[in-house]
């Protein structure tokens, strides 16, 4: 998984042994603070709710690693990292509903708090192994951030084991996130 | 034409039936994108009694061919779509003939 966003950028390479969790790598790049993170990633379902035509989901996703960074007075400084959030989605065919936060601590380096959600419709309903198409709005939210806020419409295309995410901010900032899942 | 049409009659009635396999019809709730169907696939292809698979996401149910003189208990089945993180519903049975 490769995300790019105003914010940052990561890949996350996870495999899950089961459906209640996934274990992997998780490295990304923070743009404004010029830092990155290396960190091993859990993934744990929480819940979830099967229904005939939804499904719905609860998720803890938390990290531990090493942020390091030679921004200005950070000489090559590392500092131990973590972080933790929950992120819950419902969909069904046609509907997209998702909520996410994290906080993140990475010492003297950076900490902070941010929170996404996203909403979601299918213009048409693909069966199994077409090409599948998505209109998403994402808001994110980042408290301590110059632009606290921002709006990102997106569409997300969908076929086999390939998800491919494009979209531009209301900044004028580029997302674009590709996932392919073995 | 009666003596093509006896032919005919006699041939279907003579002809011995081969059951080629079993087909089972799996109904599953919270299958609702590729990805779920992806995972609910790759475990049932790993069985050594499943031919192959087929998902229909409008009607929530996966139709699995198993191969001749294989098969696979209710049981089994269930834990495959429940360790696959789908709830399951119904599973129902049918012979196929190979004539």
């Amino acid at each position: 998984m490769v995300m790019n966003n105003p914010d940052s950028n990561s890949v996350h390479l996870h495999y899950s042994p089961t459906a209640k969790y996934s274990l992997g790598y998780k490295g990304e790049y923070w743009r404004d603070g010029e830092y990155t993170i290396q960190a091993v990633q859990m993934n744990n379902l929480l819940k979830r709710w099967n229904k005939p035509a939804s499904q719905a989901n609860i998720y803890l996703k938390s990290g531990v690693g090493v942020a390091y960074s030679d921004k200005g007075a950070f000489d090559h400084e590392a500092e131990p990292a973590f972080y933790t959030g929950l992120a819950a989605d419902w969909e069904d065919r046609r509907y997209f509903i998702s909520y996410e936060n994290r906080y993140t601590e990475a010492g003297d380096i950076d900490d902070f708090f941010m929170q996404s959600s996203r909403v979601g419709i299918a213009p048409y309903i693909g069966e199994y192994g077409d090409l599948h198409t998505w209109l998403m709005l994402q808001v994110d939210h980042r408290p301590e951030a110059e632009d606290k806020v921002t709006v990102t419409p997106i569409v997300r295309l969908f076929k086999g084991v390939h998800l491919v995410e494009a979209g531009m901010s209301n900044q004028g900032s580029l997302l674009f996130n590709y996932v392919i899942r073995y | 034409m009666k003596k093509l049409f006896l032919t005919f009659a006699f041939t279907v009635l003579l002809t011995p039936t081969v059951y080629a396999g079993e087909v089972v019809k799996i109904g599953v709730n919270g299958m609702v994108c590729d990805f779920c169907a992806q995972a609910i696939e790759k475990v049932f292809m790993k069985q050594d009694a499943v031919e192959g698979i087929d998902v229909n996401l409008t009607d929530k149910m996966i139709t699995v061919d198993m191969k001749d003189g294989k098969t696979m208990g209710d049981e089994a089945i269930t834990t495959l779509v429940n360790d696959s993180g789908y709830a399951l519903v119904d599973i129902t049975r049918e012979e196929v003939s190979d004539e």
